[in-house]
């Protein structure tokens, strides 16, 4: 449709589209040298950018597309599917009554909180959210409808704990959380067995301070400073909660996010971790660990595979050209080549040797020993700031 | 290192109800660590009508260690000693706590005033009489806090004897005393500075 600007990729010698090409392909056209990415408002070059750093007013690419004087803008203009049926299709002369409404996007200026074409949009205005007070709900589309009433009245939600958050005052620094210089203190410590609040700092500095004067750990430092009620944990938290959910929300997600970060104490078997079972972060045991070694559960030697004799093998083939705990040496796949079967492979025989045996209950043991030691112990309770 | 942003606080917020409370902390010098608190005695007990100094010492970790506190004005009390001050009294030991204010800590020493624990004493003397004769207790508690505690019309006579000895002049000195409340160092203080 517009020939009149010379297509990028023919000027660089590769335009695939040929003839079909709805750029020109004669040399004597002008290049279009706009930086379209400008126009849209984010160009990642800035000032390097080698296109012209162009600002379009509306007006003017609203009217360019109807003309097709400036082809780079109308494809701009033209790609945005257009809304409102009746209204468009008599404007714009296209055909698109065939268009369900539910395909038309809605005017994104609306839904930002304020159109600048108001009544004259040619686009759908979407129907007023009741949080949020923009017209970004799609009048055809349901599923999206609710998709955001439901993350705007969470938004809302959010910003109403965050508001009232920032009057909580910290009972031993006397100052309030979210106001503290840096924002490594603006978090709250949240106590597991009561709702005194504290900022992060003041709490672990309690809790961690060294009991000079004869206070006891478990019975004064470990309780809240203002109820004295004993709690085993802290979470940090950058907002305080208003109910019992919410606070159950933010220990569950704290929790979750622990469990997936290996214990340093723990140190994927080699070390010992003081929380033991209790410890919020993953106890992984990697094979080759000294907990790996020596600290496998015995009840399961006895079945019908020699779990001994196999972790002998193991340890056997698997000393004399490694080091301890470094699990990306002992799934090298350069040992493949070697005349010395891999640790793997002697477990796949075993294994293998294993689904023969008719005894079901056993095998059923062995598979949970299999599982167990290849997903490493995860366990998950409560635990003291690490 | 002492959290000075929490003790400037903590002075704000007690000196705002000082005439609810009667209980006074100031800085003793321009160092933030080592304040006075002033208590008045409880009413219906043999300290009525004194008003006794806190000498207060705040440790490096404060507010994650407890002040050290103790009486610089003589007091017969079994939890008190009788010659140094030192107040035996378990929120200024293991029972600390970092809620707890500098304004909090001299009411639980008020009430330690109205309420004497003889079977825990710091002062063995007085927790005897106290258990023995409490008649005698109780005369030389109230002899002890007109001798000690009370600033008299005698007292301040002497106050501003010592002043006008140091060199200010006496209608000076009087006005001062007046202002401060006849503490004789917050006057000297401010004579100084006039």
């Amino acid at each position: 449709m517009s020939k009149r600007v010379l297509c990028k990729f023919f000027a660089h010698g590769a335009c695939l589209k040929g003839e079909h090409c709805e750029f020109s392909h004669d040399w004597k056209d002008p290049s279009n040298n706009v930086c379209t990415f400008y126009q849209k408002g984010v160009c990642s070059y800035g000032s390097r950018c080698r296109y012209e750093h162009v600002k379009v007013s509306r007006s003017q690419a609203f009217a360019s597309s109807s003309s097709t004087t400036n082809s780079h803008q109308s494809v701009v203009s033209e790609s945005v599917p257009l809304a409102c049926p009746s209204k468009t299709a008599v404007k714009w002369g296209y055909s698109i009554l065939s268009v369900k409404p539910a395909d038309h996007s809605i005017c994104s200026f609306a839904a930002a909180g304020n159109c600048p074409r108001g009544e004259k949009c040619p686009h759908i205005h979407g129907d007023l959210c009741p949080t949020c007070g923009k017209q970004c709900l799609h009048p055809f589309r349901p599923e999206e409808r609710e998709e955001h009433l439901k993350t705007c009245e969470k938004k809302q939600k959010h910003l109403e704990a965050l508001k009232y958050s920032q009057e909580i005052e910290c009972s031993v620094c006397l100052e309030r959380v979210l106001s503290k210089p840096t924002a490594a203190e603006r978090k709250f410590g949240l106590l597991s067995e009561c709702d005194h609040p504290f900022c992060i700092s003041c709490i672990r500095n309690w809790r961690s301070s060294s009991p000079s004067s004869g206070m006891d750990v478990n019975s004064a430092l470990r309780a809240c400073p203002i109820c004295r009620k004993l709690s085993y944990f802290v979470i940090p938290s950058v907002i305080w909660y208003s109910t019992k959910e919410e606070k159950q929300e933010i220990v569950d997600s704290y929790k979750g996010r622990l469990r997936s970060i290996d214990c340093k104490h723990f140190d994927f078997g080699n070390g010992t971790c003081p929380f033991g079972t209790s410890c919020f972060y993953k106890h992984k045991v990697k094979p080759g660990s000294y907990a790996w070694n020596n600290l496998m559960p015995r009840k399961y030697s006895s079945n019908a595979v020699d779990m001994d004799a196999l972790l002998s093998s193991f340890k056997y083939l698997y000393r004399p050209h490694r080091r301890i705990g470094r699990e990306e040496e002992i799934f090298n796949a350069e040992d493949l080549d070697n005349d010395i079967l891999t640790p793997e492979e002697i477990l796949l025989m075993h294994l293998d040797f294993e689904t023969s045996d008719d005894d079901d209950d056993e095998d059923l043991d062995d598979e949970d020993f299999f599982l167990m030691t290849q997903q490493g112990f995860e366990t998950s309770d409560d635990d003291e700031e690490a | 290192m002492v959290d000075f942003a929490r003790v400037q606080k903590e002075l704000q917020e007690c000196n705002r109800d000082v005439e609810v409370s009667g209980i006074k902390v100031s800085p003793k010098a321009d160092k933030l660590t080592h304040l006075i608190g002033t208590i008045p005695g409880p009413l219906g007990t043999p300290y009525e009508g004194g008003t006794f100094e806190i000498d207060i010492q705040l440790p490096d970790g404060y507010p994650f260690e407890p002040p050290r506190m103790q009486f610089s004005t003589k007091v017969w009390h079994p939890n008190i000693s009788s010659q140094s001050g030192a107040i035996c009294l378990d929120i200024l030991k293991d029972q600390w706590s970092p809620a707890l204010t500098l304004k909090t800590a001299l009411l639980s020493v008020q009430a330690l005033l109205s309420a004497p624990q003889p079977d825990d004493p710091q002062d063995a003397v007085v927790a005897q009489q106290y258990l023995r004769e409490y008649q005698t207790f109780v005369s030389t508690a109230r002899y002890w806090t007109e001798a000690f505690a009370k600033t008299s019309s005698l007292g301040v006579e002497e106050k501003v004897q010592k002043l006008v000895e140091m060199g200010f002049p006496e209608a000076l000195v009087r006005s001062t005393l007046e202002v401060v409340g006849g503490d004789e160092n917050l006057a000297l203080e401010k004579l100084c500075t006039v």
